[in-house]
């Protein structure tokens, strides 16, 4: 019953969402460039969710996953890889997932058999970072510190970027809905309540961690992509900062982690947050924000989420 | 390439490395007490650091008082400011099971004071510029900066006062006996939120002797804050958690690195090496390098 509900819900604020575009001009109007914004958060956020607020893994490297999509989409339109569309090209955007995700997996399997808690944050940072510093100092396909440019000659529209937010957006949280109802998410969600008892339980942790990085690796990769697509210029200043860590972090915790509609709350929340405080206080929008963290914190653990609970007691 | 290598450029490199790694080590050993009473990693430790240079920076600007003179108020203020931390921000936080809540409050904490320090004081590099900046001290060709070695003087005294405390006083056993065990701290009636407040304030305090050698002896930014926090994590990372000499030393391992590192490939990649030795130190040495047992798995 309450599954149902939910299900009209989404359908009728994703329909309602998809026809936005009809009713407001997107080139001019400052709302859909909002929203899709909110959606790119939505996405790695809901891929920091099932690393961190399911299993428990505090993955402060999603920056180089989110990097890691933006230069598979860059390098493969740049270089003509898999010789498919490249402007918004189903198979490229996959490809963008996969790769962070084999990425995820192949640090994964050191990282999380050896280290755990706070080590394993401080070891995903200090991998995030050996990455951007690859990209800064190497490469001769990858553009070293200049980055790339993909041809911006392409851009017609508005439109494709929103739809296509809102489809990943939509994407990435039905897999966590679905993860989180499935044997695999009743798995992960022991892991993080209790590591021990889990592997007593017959859980191999190993496994479902790798998985559950992987997954979050995946999303972070398919942002990074769409960001790519709107940025034309790739560089490791744009796509490699620590900030698509930090913000899916504040915007997952804020909104309530480990919970499927706390990242959307939370994303739609901040870049609110952080849209208007652009607009109104260009010079001290930060300060702001910082402030807006702390507040939330203090008086709200819990995220925006517990704040119905608050509210309405069961 | 090793035609150049003289015994003299080692050295050089070297003391560099050892003098700038105390930097690291002392703002270490500020989150290896907070990290011990509250398992938390207090992120905006190296934006408080910057902030509390500024404030040396204003002292000596505006009032004229010598920059080392000036620890005299800026220690004083800054366990006055790590105690207003705990208590006005992080008092109900860290009875909290969930200490990503902790970590956030740090997080705001420090992108407030970073960008507070940019709007007031514009995001331009600052330095102080006393008469006895340009000093040195040379012996066997080796140069070693007074300001630096100032520096290194500093952080060798407050890693010995920080030891002192938490091994002779009673307040500091209390500090140490809760980052041991705070259950069983406080079930022979030691208050955590008093530990906490005492390490929080220890903490800043450090921060605010690593402000001054900071201000005296480089030049410094507002956004060079959460650079210098990470630096201070992967040392105190090196040297083990909850070990006040241990993270001393890390710092300076970790500075001996950078300065080798930048030397030998070049300065981009020396941050690509530092994060390497730390993973590698994370993978098959865990409890770090300067701690000789393991007391609890």
């Amino acid at each position: 019953m309450k599954d149902k509900r939910a299900l009209i819900v989404t359908i009728v604020i994703t329909a309602a969402l998809a026809c936005v575009p009809f009713v407001i001009n997107t080139e001019t109007s400052y709302f859909v460039y909002f929203l899709f914004l909110s959606f790119t958060y939505i996405i790695i956020t809901q891929g920091w969710n099932v690393v961190a607020g399911y299993t428990g893994q505090i993955s402060l490297g999603q920056h180089a996953f989110f990097g890691l999509g933006a230069y598979t989409t860059a390098m493969n339109w740049i270089y003509d890889i898999t010789k498919t569309g490249y402007y918004f090209d189903p198979v490229t955007m996959l490809l963008s997932g996969i790769v962070p995700a084999i990425v995820a997996i192949a640090i994964g399997i050191p990282l999380l058999s050896k280290l755990r808690g706070d080590y394993f944050a401080l070891g995903t940072l200090g991998l995030g970072e050996i990455i951007r510093v690859y990209f800064i100092k190497g490469g001769t396909y990858t553009g070293g510190p200049i980055g790339l440019l993909i041809p911006s000659n392409v851009y017609t529209s508005m439109r494709p970027y929103y739809w296509t937010g809102l489809f990943l957006a939509l994407f990435a949280t039905s897999v966590v809905y679905f993860l989180t109802r499935s044997r695999i998410g009743l798995a992960l969600t022991a892991i993080r309540e209790d590591e021990t008892a889990a592997a007593a339980n017959g859980i191999n942790i190993l496994k479902y961690k790798i998985f559950a990085f992987s997954v979050g690796a995946f999303l972070s990769g398919l942002g990074g992509s769409l960001t790519a697509y709107y940025l034309f210029h790739i560089s490791p200043e744009s796509v490699l900062l620590l900030k698509w860590t930090l913000y899916p972090i504040l915007m997952c915790v804020i909104g309530g982690s480990g919970t499927i509609t706390g990242p959307i709350i939370g994303a739609v929340f901040m870049t609110a947050v952080f849209s208007i405080a652009n607009i109104y206080l260009p010079e001290t929008h930060p300060i702001l924000s910082g402030l807006l963290i702390i507040l939330v914190m203090k008086f709200m653990p819990k995220g925006l989420v517990g704040l119905r609970e608050k509210i309405r007691p069961r | 390439m090793l035609d150049i290598l003289s015994f003299q450029l080692v050295s050089q490199l070297l003391i560099n490395g050892i003098l700038f790694g105390t930097m690291y080590g002392i703002a270490a050993i500020g989150l290896s007490l907070i990290y011990g009473t509250m398992r938390i990693i207090f992120l905006a430790q190296g934006t408080i650091i910057i902030f509390l240079a500024y404030i040396c920076y204003w002292f000596f600007k505006l009032l004229g008082i010598d920059p080392y003179l000036s620890i005299l108020l800026v220690v004083p203020v800054s366990l006055l400011l790590g105690m207003g931390f705990y208590q006005g921000l992080f008092r109900e936080a860290a009875a909290l099971e969930d200490k990503n809540i902790s970590l956030l409050i740090a997080v705001g904490l420090m992108f407030l004071v970073e960008n507070l320090m940019a709007t007031m004081w514009s995001s331009n590099p600052r330095s102080i510029m006393t008469s006895y900046t340009a000093y040195g001290v040379s012996t066997l060709g080796l140069r070693v900066s007074f300001t630096r070695l100032m520096g290194f003087i500093m952080a060798v005294l407050s890693t010995i006062g920080v030891n002192l405390f938490l091994n002779k006083t009673l307040v500091g056993k209390a500090v140490k006996a809760a980052s041991e065990d705070m259950e069983a701290a406080a079930l022979v009636g030691i208050s955590p939120h008093a530990v906490n407040g005492i390490a929080f304030a220890i903490g800043i305090g450090l921060a605010g002797t690593a402000g001054v050698a900071l201000a005296t002896t480089y030049s410094f930014d507002p956004y060079f804050g959460f650079i210098f926090a990470l630096k201070a994590m992967i040392a105190l990372a090196l040297g083990g958690m909850g070990s006040v000499t241990g993270a001393f030393l890390g710092g300076i391992l970790l500075g001996v690195l950078e300065s080798v590192g930048s030397f030998v490939i070049s300065g981009g990649w020396a941050d690509a090496i530092s994060y390497g030795v730390f993973l590698i130190v994370l993978m098959f040495k865990p409890e770090g390098l300067f701690v000789r047992s393991v007391k609890k798995a």
